[in-house]
């Protein structure tokens, strides 16, 4: 028996035979089944084999008796990840005897939304028009989002915009510390120049040495995002206490950064340096 | 020579690198900039949404403030008892029901219908015509305020008739469409920016219904001002206890916590990364930068300019870099959050007059003290740096090298 009531959401499936095992039939002897999320079982303070009282209000009133057949950790919902997941599972027959009206014989027809898998997943669009003609007031909507629609593909988009800005702003610093380094050499390029090295082979050198710079800087980026991955998911997994995987360093998205942080790398190192590189041999000695 | 003018002269001397960090400054700023503007502007732009209704207590039937509503039992009984409260000013009724529109027997199209009892003006901005007059002094039946995307795209003016058809969610329905009168074009407040709006009368939306009395979905109260939303969300529960009473300021609590959260972590998230990465750059500018100085700061001090007096120049230094990068930052942060306000807007659902970035002097006050603790850490390794500097070591091996 739950000590405190708590108010968590009935989902009920209706599961057909083949699957009944998951939780207790109702027709057995003892209470029925009912799967709790991990969420409401912890709040709760009950574990599997317990039987409680799982009732409409909040006072205890229009309840039933209850086991808890089961445990589950709710499916990760990126659209309610700041929701307390206080659910239980039953089945809908379970439901209709605990919340439908026993007087009124249309109460127990009560399923708030039907799921159906189509053999060809393509037929959505027009499984849901003739299903509208035929079901006037019935909203039919496909499960899978389209990209105008996904407020995902929106954030996705402003992540970009972002990172857009970073690496701006970094090829920036990375063209200021450059232009030091390559400042910082100037005597040597000058006598490099002096003793007859073309600049095609300087100017190689220094591509090079961007590109090297820029391989390590990013293998490195790369090497700090997996390692505070895992950081960074169990701060926000334990702050919202949720399942979900906030942040995954993906090989595309490594590849990504590496190809965008190579041609910067050589621009900023040529681009650094081709002053020096272009100039007089004299005025490199400043003469 | 002050330190300032030490410190001017040598980003003159510098110029191109000084000039590049003050960009990459002026970058990472502005999206610093920005991650304070995005902590709270979703919320204050909510809040402002909220309170530019007029009314700052919401009823409904059913826990939280979902999208789908159920009607409130008695609704009209309900707003009579509400308006005899002393504590509420006024009190206006709202249903929200879908619809078709359509004119001149062509394509009908989805249309949200609201509702109301309000009269005379709501959350709404008239661009061409007129408001829905009161009961009393029209003649018409039905008259209804289109969205002004919706107007255009049925050819709706001022004076056309729509044909509206409700229908109902979850409930097969064949009634009849009411044909309506537009007396305005208009931009909804609350409504999303590919939503389709209309807003009628409730005795319009009644007949619409083929009711005799629709109850209403939502009730909105305005508390006097004497007595504060507070005290007339007291009254309002303990007249009727079995309904949902939500002042603004709980609505925007509750959004808070939930709606906006993911926000406000990125946006201190991207706070402390923006600037740990600003703060690292510009020390490791001013590091290189002085490592390469070390003969030319030795022979200051050897010339007797104190130690104190070399620290304050490169403190200056890193002020002139990051106070410049900073400053140039704000105009800049304000066209980025021009443009990532424009691709957040593009969620789904989004009341038009939602933003992400609002602008307030907090956001610009706290980007200033960051930059100023920014360029004082930055400077404090150079800084340390020099004032251990061995003068005649270094000069030996300054002329030697």
């Amino acid at each position: 028996m739950i000590g405190r009531a708590l108010r968590a959401t009935l989902i009920a499936l209706f599961l057909g035979a083949a699957a009944a095992s998951a939780a207790d039939s109702p027709s057995s002897a003892q209470p029925p089944g009912v799967l709790l999320s991990r969420q409401l079982a912890a709040r709760a303070r009950v574990s599997v084999g317990d039987v409680v009282t799982l009732a409409v209000d909040a006072n205890g009133a229009r309840g039933m008796m209850v086991r808890v057949a089961g445990i589950y950790e709710p499916t990760p919902d990126p659209m309610r990840f700041t929701a307390q997941r206080l659910e239980a599972h039953m089945h809908l027959p379970d439901l209709a005897a605990l919340v439908a009206d026993s007087a009124d014989p249309a109460a127990r027809e009560l399923a708030s939304a039907i799921n159906v898998k189509l053999v060809d997943a393509h037929d959505a669009g027009p499984f849901a028009s003739e299903l509208a003609a035929r079901a006037p007031g019935v909203i039919v909507r496909p499960t899978s989002r389209t990209r105008d629609d996904d407020p995902f593909a929106v954030l996705d988009r402003f992540h970009v915009a972002i990172s857009a800005v970073t690496v701006v702003g970094a090829t920036a610093f990375l063209l200021a510390l450059m232009v030091i380094r390559a400042e910082e050499r100037r005597d040597t390029i000058a006598i490099l120049r002096l003793i007859g090295i073309s600049r095609r082979s300087l100017l190689t050198a220094v591509a090079i040495e961007g590109l090297l710079i820029a391989v390590m800087g990013a293998i490195f980026g790369v090497i700090v995002a997996v390692a505070t991955e895992s950081l960074v998911n169990g701060v926000f997994q334990a702050r919202y206490d949720t399942a979900l995987v906030f942040v995954r360093v993906t090989r595309s998205i490594a590849v990504r950064s590496i190809a965008i942080a190579l041609p910067l790398g050589l621009a900023a190192g040529i681009g650094a340096s081709w002053p020096l590189l272009r100039g007089q041999i004299l005025s490199l000695f400043r003469r | 020579m002050t330190s300032l003018g030490l410190a001017w002269r040598s980003t003159k001397r510098y110029r191109v690198r000084a000039v590049l960090a003050v960009i990459g400054v002026a970058i990472i700023g502005a999206l610093l900039f920005d991650m304070l503007l995005l902590s709270r502007g979703l919320l204050d732009s909510f809040a402002d949404l909220l309170s530019s209704s007029g009314f700052d207590i919401r009823i409904v039937g059913s826990e939280g403030v979902p999208i789908v509503r159920f009607p409130i039992d008695g609704s009209t009984r309900l707003a009579a008892d509400l308006r005899a409260l002393p504590e509420v000013r006024d009190v206006v009724l709202i249903r929200v029901e879908r619809a078709t529109a359509q004119v001149n027997g062509r394509t009908p199209r989805d249309v949200t219908l609201v509702g109301t009892t309000q009269t005379g003006g709501g959350p709404w901005t008239i661009v061409k015509g007129t408001n829905l007059p009161s009961a009393s002094s029209s003649s018409d039946r039905c008259l209804m305020l289109i969205a002004r995307r919706l107007a255009a795209a049925l050819g709706v003016v001022p004076g056309s008739v729509v044909d509206l058809s409700v229908r109902p969610a979850g409930i097969a329905s064949a009634l009849p469409a009411i044909a309506c009168r537009a007396v305005g074009v208009v931009n909804f407040a609350f409504a999303a920016t590919d939503e389709d709006s209309v807003a009628t009368t409730m005795i319009a939306l009644q007949d619409a219904l083929g009711l005799q009395a629709a109850d209403a979905d939502l009730v909105l109260v305005a508390s006097r001002p004497a007595v504060g939303s507070a005290a007339a969300v007291r009254a309002i529960e303990r007249l009727r206890p079995d309904l949902r009473v939500y002042s603004n300021e709980d609505v925007i609590a509750q959004f808070n916590q939930n709606g906006f959260a993911y926000f406000r972590q990125i946006s201190l998230v991207l706070s402390a990364l923006t600037m740990t990465f600003a703060f690292l750059l510009v020390a490791t500018l001013l590091t290189v930068s002085v490592n390469q100085r070390l003969g030319e700061i030795a022979a200051l001090r050897a010339l007797g300019i104190r130690r104190a007096r070399i620290a304050s120049m490169l403190l200056w230094e890193s002020a002139l870099l990051v106070g410049g990068g900073g400053l140039l930052a704000l105009p800049l942060g304000g066209l980025l959050a021009l443009a990532l306000d424009h691709i957040l807007r593009q969620m789904p659902g989004l009341p038009e007059r939602l933003h992400f970035f609002v602008f307030n002097w907090r956001a610009v006050t706290t980007h200033l003290v960051v930059f100023g603790m920014t360029a004082a850490a930055a400077a404090a390794y150079p800084v340390w740096l020099t004032a251990r500097l061995p003068i005649a070591e270094t000069l030996r091996r300054e002329v030697v090298g």
